[in-house]
């Protein structure tokens, strides 16, 4: 009996060997890709999606956008003007209205032609539908309903229910596909007209782009380039020092070297919200003595390792509305006891427990991070308790209908401010009734509403005050920093990141180290 | 036997039920996923319609009703997070774990049978001695450590071995089985070698010596064939353990099987393919259990006989 056990397991033991000596389950492709005519990314998750109206996502952004499928325009992300892409001008012809004139001669992946009806259908698609895409809730307000006007092939005029001087910076977001996709359903892969196209997604191991060779605009270098993901940043460095992969998304301080990475500015600010509908952080000198107590060059220093720089607002130099004049609090652990020493002699439960609520991997050691100014608070005071969360749990706080019973809380919170203009924080973080606010004041509401209506200068001075009265007489959020991303790259390529870089990562930006066109 | 295989399944079926009603419900406590698919100023209409689309806003038994009349219709559900049959995408990712898992087991056992035997044949010699300290340092250390440390000295420094990922040759096998192997292997070593040291100094050893029968013959013949059932056991618990808990290696190696499926699961709240995953997996610990206990049966009549019909 023994021996036919034996014989039995000896025997499938060998054909499970056999048929795994080199190929696993499910990777009919493998996944590194040939290095030198494959560019190699390695990102730090699989995106759900390529659908184009998710692109505003960080995950499904970075592959799509200007690499799959393109929009009218794009934001520069060095100077901050606004240059041309499938729209080759663009004017407003009265308060509530834009033209463009759009591009000739280019296709979609699939051979068909790109005129205004794609335009058109692609902007209603994403904006007007109800696919409920997240460049819809992103980059226009909810009840923002726009007409679009085809005026021949390559002419373009969009309406709008009231004025909006930044339109074409919305319209940046809005990824063009051809008039044929689905309006009731989101594609995963989609088709566009951009530098490459989608040649295979292996679910969970890799996805293969081909250049487009029909592509109206410069010759990428790379034929193809091949998405992997690891969760790790550690492995994501060790791909990159050992040349199995030429670029990485967002590595840890502690795994970045001179020779595997560059560290880049990337429009995220890091800050605490407070709930200033709870006591104690209903009381506006306790929201300040959080501000003082607050070590930033510390935490900046040592465990940020230098890689951001303090901050005093939500958006970071190069967004318009940011406030030069505004500093940073500095570090007053005293004057921080004083005033909630003054709250708690008026009856302001200063000891009432506050729950400091922060994202597993929202950023390298947010852990410590928390704890730290879990004892920075504790120094002033104030009794904080840590609670880590997922995204899913940490989205429960972050987005109305916040959750009720749960008493004060900090939120620490990262913000990216992609698009380049104040009013996209101000609308979703500042304003009383913003998605991402918990409490605000008419008053700041009303400026906010005029200075959505301004343009040029006028718009960047009454944001910048927006900004300055939040500190003042709002005080909702203590700002900790502006932060730095760190991007693996290999010496086999040459990229230069910019702010833009962790959202939308530019293929055709990427040319190899030796030779050009490959 | 058959009476024997009866009262297994059962026995193991209850646990299967539990942790499947079990994943459901937890799953559900831990919020609606709302959020993590809805645009950020969707309104209280739109969270509603979308609560409502997949059945969200009903009480979690009704919920649990309808999962249960459409699991009985093979229908697992549809992922929120890639909109595909979560069937389809736990049968895609299930092969990578097994295989991971087979040849891991494989070669455990293999190693462990012949370490443990060489350590057994002369306690406390030098060999049993290394043996011993290895093995035990081996079944302590973390995973997790393991495999960073493998990534950063066979990939990055010695450049022996790639990183992490499927493609290639056998190499790419190497660092993930040798993290899912260590434990086992170390564990397995200090059982064998146990059992062998008992089976050795046993009655029936000095008989068959005494016999005339040639070293060989007794060490595999006679001892290993009796210390083979605690092993065997200790084995199949340690496979179920691989199954069940690949999450590590292939979080950290990229490697596409189930257990990176069901962390992104259980992040991105995709309900339906959590619980199709915990299903398939829950129901291959249970075929394994079955055949453990069955090779356990055949390998000793008192485990059979202990059995009341």
């Amino acid at each position: 009996m023994l021996s036919s056990v034996r014989s039995r397991v000896l025997a499938v033991a060998a054909v499970v060997l056999c048929g795994s000596s080199c190929t696993v389950a499910n990777s009919p492709a493998g996944d590194a890709g040939a290095a030198g005519s494959t560019l190699r990314v390695v990102l730090a998750q699989e995106p759900p999606t390529l659908e184009p109206c998710e692109a505003s996502l960080t995950s499904t952004g970075v592959v799509v956008r200007s690499n799959i499928s393109e929009p009218l325009l794009e934001r520069d992300a060095a100077s901050g003007e606004l240059r041309p892409l499938l729209a080759t001008a663009w004017r407003q012809t009265a308060p509530t209205t834009w033209a463009f004139d759009l591009r000739g001669g280019v296709t979609f992946h699939n051979g068909q032609p790109f005129t205004a009806q794609d335009a058109a259908f692609s902007i209603d698609r994403a904006v007007n539908s109800d696919l409920q895409c997240n460049v819809d809730g992103y980059v226009f307000d909810d009840d923002e309903r726009l007409r679009m006007e085809v005026t021949g092939d390559t002419g373009l005029t969009v309406h709008t229910t009231k004025p909006d001087p930044i339109l074409p910076l919305r319209l940046s977001f809005v990824e063009m596909v051809p008039r044929t996709t689905s309006t009731t359903a989101k594609v995963r892969e989609p088709v566009g007209t951009g530098p490459y196209a989608i040649e295979s997604w292996e679910t969970g191991v890799s996805i293969t782009l081909r250049r487009n060779e029909r592509y109206w605009g410069e010759r990428p270098a790379f034929p193809q380039a091949r998405y992997v993901w690891r969760a790790e940043p550690s492995v994501r460095a060790a791909m990159i020092t050992r040349g199995e992969a030429d670029l990485a998304t967002t590595l840890n301080p502690e795994d970045a070297t001179e020779e595997n990475s560059v560290a880049y500015p990337n429009n995220e600010t890091t800050a605490l919200r407070l709930d200033g509908r709870e006591a104690p952080l209903d009381d506006i000198r306790v929201r300040r003595a959080i501000g003082m107590a607050v070590d930033r060059e510390g935490i900046v220093g040592t465990l940020l390792a230098g890689l951001a720089e303090p901050a005093a607002q939500l958006v970071p130099d190069g967004v318009v509305g940011f406030n030069p004049a505004l500093k940073a609090a500095p570090y007053d652990p005293e004057a921080a006891r004083a005033l909630i020493r003054e709250a708690a002699a008026d009856g302001v439960p200063v000891d009432r427990r506050i729950t400091l609520v922060a994202r597993n991997t929202q950023f390298p050691r947010v852990a410590e991070t928390a704890e730290a100014l879990q004892y920075q608070l504790a120094q002033a005071g104030l009794n904080v308790q840590i609670q880590m969360a997922d995204t899913a749990a940490h989205l429960e706080y972050q987005l109305r209908p916040f959750p009720t019973d749960v008493g004060p809380v900090a939120l620490l919170i990262m913000h990216g401010n992609q698009a380049g203009d104040a009013a996209f924080t101000t609308s979703q973080y500042l304003r009383s009734d913003g998605p991402q606010s918990t409490f605000g004041t008419p008053e700041l509401d009303a400026r906010i509403d005029q200075a959505d209506e301004l343009a040029g200068p006028a718009r960047q001075d009454a944001f910048a005050a927006i900004f300055a009265d939040q500190n003042q007489s709002v005080a909702q959020y203590v700002h900790l920093a502006h932060m730095r991303g760190l991007l693996g790259i290999s010496r086999s390529v040459r990229y230069q990141p910019d702010s833009a870089t962790g959202d939308e990562l530019h293929l055709a930006a990427v040319r190899p180290s030796a030779g050009e066109a490959r | 036997m058959l009476t024997f295989l009866r009262k297994r399944v059962v026995s193991s079926a209850i646990p299967l039920v539990f942790v499947v009603l079990g994943v459901f419900c937890l799953a559900r406590l831990t919020g609606n996923p709302v959020n993590l698919y809805l645009p950020l100023s969707a309104t209280a209409e739109q969270r509603a319609a979308f609560s409502a689309e997949h059945g969200f806003d009903q009480p979690i038994l009704v919920q649990l009703w309808d999962y249960l009349g459409q699991v009985i219709q093979l229908d697992f559900g549809t992922s929120l997070r890639t909109d595909q049959p979560a069937a389809e995408m736990v049968l895609t990712a299930f092969p990578a774990t097994l295989q991971l898992a087979a040849v891991t087991m494989l070669i455990a056992v293999a190693g462990a049978v012949l370490i443990g035997c060489l350590a057994a044949y002369r306690p406390n010699s030098l060999a049993d001695r290394v043996s011993s300290f290895l093995s035990m340092t081996a079944a302590s250390i973390p995973d997790f450590w393991f495999a960073i440390m493998g990534v950063l000295v066979f990939g990055v420094s010695l450049e022996w071995l790639p990183t992490s990922g499927v493609s290639g040759g056998p190499e790419v096998w190497v660092l993930p089985i040798a993290t899912l192997l260590i434990r086992p292997f170390g564990v397995l070593v200090q059982v064998v070698r146990g059992a062998m040291v008992a089976a050795l100094s046993a009655p029936y050893t000095k008989v068959a010596r005494s016999k005339g029968a040639s070293e060989k013959r007794v060490v595999f013949g006679h001892a290993l064939r009796n210390a083979t059932t605690p092993a065997l056991t200790v084995a199949g618990d340690l496979t179920i353990g691989l199954v069940n808990g690949a999450v590590v290696v292939e979080t950290i190696f990229g490697w596409p099987g189930i257990g990176k499926l069901m962390i992104d699961s259980i992040l991105q709240r995709d309900f339906a393919v959590l619980q199709a995953a915990v299903l398939l997996t829950a129901i291959t610990i249970f075929l394994l259990n079955i055949v453990i206990d069955l090779c356990y049966a055949l390998l000793d009549a008192r485990v059979r006989q202990a059995v009341p019909a």
